[in-house]
């Protein structure tokens, strides 16, 4: 499989020319996506349902003087490109006006050189990821046989191209690779589970064989049992802290939130909401995300504080909620298609700063908790104090004196992230890619002084 | 469109495989208008094309997709599904089998509308859509409106290499209205036939135009408003009475997930999860109460699962799933029915889209009414509260810890209807809740929702099913306010 470029290719309408061409005193901004990805699952510890996939996606956003529409396809040659045009100019000759709408942007700035990518990762070819979908299989089945072994491993690429009638024209490329494992008895009483899982720009770092094993010696080889609902301290491992900061990035710094007023941290912009260990970021440049140099509008991505040393920082914004907010452009745009969008542009690529404590001292400074591997099915209660719900899942372990003491039926929380956030004590080192492919989160596990549980499960 | 998916079937076919279908799907369009806030949120016409190439042979499945509906592209894809395949069975220890079934030749299927939602005039969308945002607005507190107009075309292609060939239209509408009230943290919202954008069908725009969104849009700016001031949901063990749109969630996730074969079988364990329920049950299992009787009802008119054959070539069907509190039937595809030892898929296997391969999936999962009216029904209820319109909702990975949160709740007392209160949740184990149904009301109350945001698979597949539920009451229920 050839990397696909977002560049033109034979038969492929020229953007700068379909931009020149739109209606008087229209303006707009074209994307051109091309994907390739191969997605294998393996799930009662077999390969199945492996899929490939390869697509093209253009889409238009047209501006009829400050009356803006979009206008998606997956034909991207020049008549393709001409009926994207028709489509868009129908439905913004009627839109309502975006008065803080500034108009698309003139180039200007040097974007980031050398952006992490693997040329490997993208050209995978489907039976080399079978074949890591078998390294974990193999792994797993070693460490804990008989187990039922489920999970999936990706590799693909991403390019995207933007151009809009103020003469930008940016592109960038994107290498991703993920697996996860699941490691279960579902035939005890109750079932038990681990689970382990990474992301990363380049696929030979992945290490299948390690998530095999780790998430086999996450799974409890005694019965769990129940622990009471209510407050305890936590160590929350990688996979739970990255879920929880997705949720804290959507609530707290998604733009609609501020423009619209429900944000959880809308009144506590430059005040502390987390001990002064806590420093969050999102950089989509970094080597330790799964990094792209532009957004969805074409604007350089750059570093955006969201929590530096335990304070609030801004929101993240995008052309459209930065004219509304008059804050800075962030370049955090989405695609501007994107249905559902409540939250609106959101931080895309965070990292939590690592401590440096080991997984193994966070246990050892919790003197009664929870040790949590992962969360599940989390939604959102409330979203102005942040409260937000779910699941414990696949190693949940009651820690007593210090030491992991045994293992413990699946418990519900119910928690405002704000409080999470103030309650954390530790840090580990050790920090690790999160994402199954959209935004990332690159976190350690991190322990906490309380966290609520509000029910038990059965298993 | 049948030369296209020949072209895929042969160049698979020429690989020895055991079998092959194509499905494209072109073009696959979605019109969505939205005013936020007196602003244009999102005006989009999205069209996209693609074919899926899905081969088997005697050990696995392989699926390649491309959007580039010309022949070298699709036969490219067909031969990339046969490796994937090739490679997936390299250490098979068991055999692959499906059911046999009877295929459709040359069927067609098209929804019937009144009027076609893609020839309205995009303008009288938008009037309708800005008139009902801005009656939101009562107050200055409501500090953010939204409404929405939805509407999907799926043209689809289908051919299999033991013959099966169909093709189908389905138009999928919906529409719906938001209020959001905020004071300090206090953030409540009131939505209009439902949440989460609305109510959805498979008809034309006359369903649109019967929402009548303008007329409701200000009563729900005030309830809004309202429930700033509302005291919280009292904390306690209680009667629940559903309203008809969270009942249809409520099936949606505690009984419609939790009885998909492909979960019970394991194949979703990592992702979606699995299930309490176990094969060994089916047939014996009590779910619920003698009142709880369940159908997968594939064939229901106006059902965002209503299909003439779903992504096998099986024909929609009406399925028992729970009849008189006891499981009994099962969602099935191909593969899980003839796992079970069916002899025929139930016909729920579905792909969101021709770049997807078809997983088990809901049609319309629906809760049969009973013989109360309403009046009766809350005439049992000395004290307890009334909860509609989903708010959160969340449930564990083997379906029976769930919790929700809902909108509004309205308690009752001595049978009647009174006060509002604020962040209503209640949770429980779906097989002790659904236990605790005790009056289920009549078909007067009953409506078939459309839930267009059913994520499920890996890479993600987003369906739109259908549930179709009446008002419900449920007995020792924790409720609290969150």
């Amino acid at each position: 499989m050839n990397v696909p470029s977002a560049r033109r290719r034979h038969s492929e309408g020229e953007p700068l020319a379909v931009l020149r061409a739109l209606p008087p005193g229209s303006t707009g901004d074209l994307r051109i996506i091309r994907s390739a990805s191969t997605t294998i699952r393996f799930a009662n510890s077999r390969v199945r349902q492996p899929h490939l996939e390869r697509s093209t996606q253009v889409s238009l956003r047209l501006a009829d003087g400050r009356r803006l529409a979009t206008a998606t396809g997956s034909d991207a040659s020049p008549e393709g490109l001409r009926r994207l045009v028709a489509s868009a100019s129908v439905l913004a000759r009627v839109a309502p006006v975006e008065r803080k709408f500034p108009g698309f942007r003139s180039p200007s700035g040097r974007g980031p050189s050398g952006l992490a990518f693997s040329k490997r990762t993208a050209e995978l070819p489907p039976e080399d990821a079978t074949e890591l979908a078998e390294e974990i299989l193999g792994a797993a089945a070693a460490e804990a046989p008989g187990a039922r072994i489920a999970g999936v491993v990706h590799v693909g690429h991403e390019s995207l191209r933007v151009v809009n009638s103020s003469g930008l024209d940016r592109s960038t490329n994107r290498s991703v690779a993920f697996a996860n494992v699941l490691v279960e008895r579902p035939d005890q009483d109750p079932p038990v589970s681990g689970w382990s899982e990474a992301a990363h720009w380049d696929a030979a770092k992945l290490a299948p064989a390690k998530l095999g094993c780790e998430a086999a010696e996450r799974m409890a080889r005694t019965p769990p049992e129940t622990v009471p609902a209510g407050s305890y301290p936590v160590v929350l491992r990688g996979p739970a802290v990255g879920l929880l900061l997705l949720f804290l990035g959507n609530l707290g710094f998604a733009a609609n939130g501020e423009v619209e007023g429900w944000s959880c941290l809308r009144r506590r912009r430059g005040k502390r909401v987390a001990p002064a260990s806590v420093t969050l970021v999102d950089d989509p440049r970094s080597r330790d995300t799964l990094p792209r140099s532009i957004d969805y509008e074409g604007t350089w991505t750059r570093a955006t504080p969201l929590i530096t040393e335990g304070i609030a920082r801004p929101v993240v914004t995008d052309l459209l909620t930065s004219g509304r907010l008059g804050r800075p452009l962030t370049g955090h745009a989405l695609p501007p298609e994107a249905p559902w969008g409540d939250y609106g542009p959101m931080p895309t690529n965070m990292l939590l700063a690592p401590g440096d404590a080991s997984e193994e001292e966070l246990v050892r400074e919790t003197r009664r908790g929870l040790l949590v591997t992962r969360f599940h099915y989390v939604r959102v209660v409330d979203p102005g104090r942040g409260i937000i719900t779910g699941m414990t899942r696949d190693g949940t372990y009651a820690i007593e004196n210090g030491a992991v003491a045994r293992p413990a039926r699946n418990l519900r929380f119910t928690e405002s992230i704000l409080t999470a956030l103030e309650g954390v004590r530790l840090l580990a080192k050790e920090r690790r890619i999160y994402s199954e492919g959209g935004e990332s989160v690159t976190a350690p596990a991190a322990a906490l002084g309380s966290f609520r549980f509000t029910s038990a499960t059965l298993f | 469109m049948e030369d296209l998916i020949r072209v895929a079937l042969n160049a698979a076919s020429a690989s020895g495989v055991r079998q092959v279908d194509a499905r494209v799907v072109a073009p696959d369009r979605f019109v969505q208008l939205a005013v936020r806030d007196g602003a244009a949120s999102a005006l989009t016409d999205a069209r996209t094309d693609a074919i899926g190439v899905r081969v088997r042979t005697n050990d696995a499945w392989g699926f390649a997709t491309t959007s580039d509906l010309r022949p070298q592209p699709i036969r490219e894809v067909a031969q990339l599904a046969v490796r994937l395949a090739r490679a997936a069975g390299r250490h098979a220890q068991h055999s692959l089998r499906v059911t046999d079934e009877s295929a459709p030749r040359g069927g067609r299927y098209a929804t019937r509308v009144a009027k076609d939602p893609f020839s309205i005039p995009p303008e009288s969308i938008l009037e309708l859509l800005t008139a009902a945002e801005k009656s939101l607005h009562v107050d200055r507190t409501v500090k953010s409106g939204i409404a929405t107009f939805s509407a999907w075309e799926e043209n689809k292609w289908y051919g299999s290499s033991d013959g099966a060939s169909f093709s189908s239209r389905i138009i999928h509408v919906g529409a719906g209205v938001t209020a959001t009230a905020v004071r300090g943290a206090n953030v409540q919202r009131r939505s209009y036939p439902a949440s989460h954008g609305g109510d959805f069908s498979q008809a034309g725009y006359e369903f649109v135009e019967n929402l009548d969104l303008v007329a409701h849009a200000s009563e729900l700016g005030r309830e809004a408003v309202q429930l700033l001031d509302a005291p919280a949901c009292p904390t306690g063990t209680t009667t629940v009475v559903l309203g008809s749109e969270q009942l249809a969630l409520q099936v949606h996730e505690s009984v419609g997930h939790a009885t998909e074969l492909d979960r019970i079988f394991g194949s979703e364990a990592a992702f979606a999860g699995t299930s309490w329920v176990t094969p060994g049950m089916i047939g014996t299992l009590r779910f619920g109460s003698d009142l709880m009787n369940v159908v997968a009802d594939a064939t229901e008119p106006g059902g965002l699962g209503t299909f003439g054959w779903d992504d096998e070539g099986v024909p929609a069907q009406r399925t028992p799933i729970v009849r008189e509190g006891i499981l009994v039937g099962t969602l099935s595809s191909r593969e899980s029915a003839a796992e079970l030892g069916l002899a025929h898929s139930g016909g729920t296997a579905r792909a969101s889209g021709g770049d997807r391969a078809p997983l088990v999936r809901m049609t319309n999962i629906n809760l049969e009414p009973g013989d109360l009216s309403l009046d009766e029904l809350l005439e049992g209820v000395n004290e307890g509260v009334f909860l509609e319109t989903n708010r959160s909702w969340s449930i564990d990975d083997r379906r029976l810890n769930f919790q929700f949160g809902t909108e509004v709740g309205r308690r009752i007392v001595q049978g009647e209807l009174g006060e509002l209160v604020r962040n209503p949740i209640y949770s429980g184990m779906a097989p002790e809740f659904w236990s605790s149904m005790d009056a289920v009301a009549n078909a007067s109350t009953r409506h078939l929702w459309g839930l267009p945001n059913c994520g499920k698979g890996q890479p993600g597949q987003v369906a739109r099913v259908g549930h179709a539920a009446p008002v419900a009451r449920f007995r020792r229920v924790a409720v609290r306010g969150g």
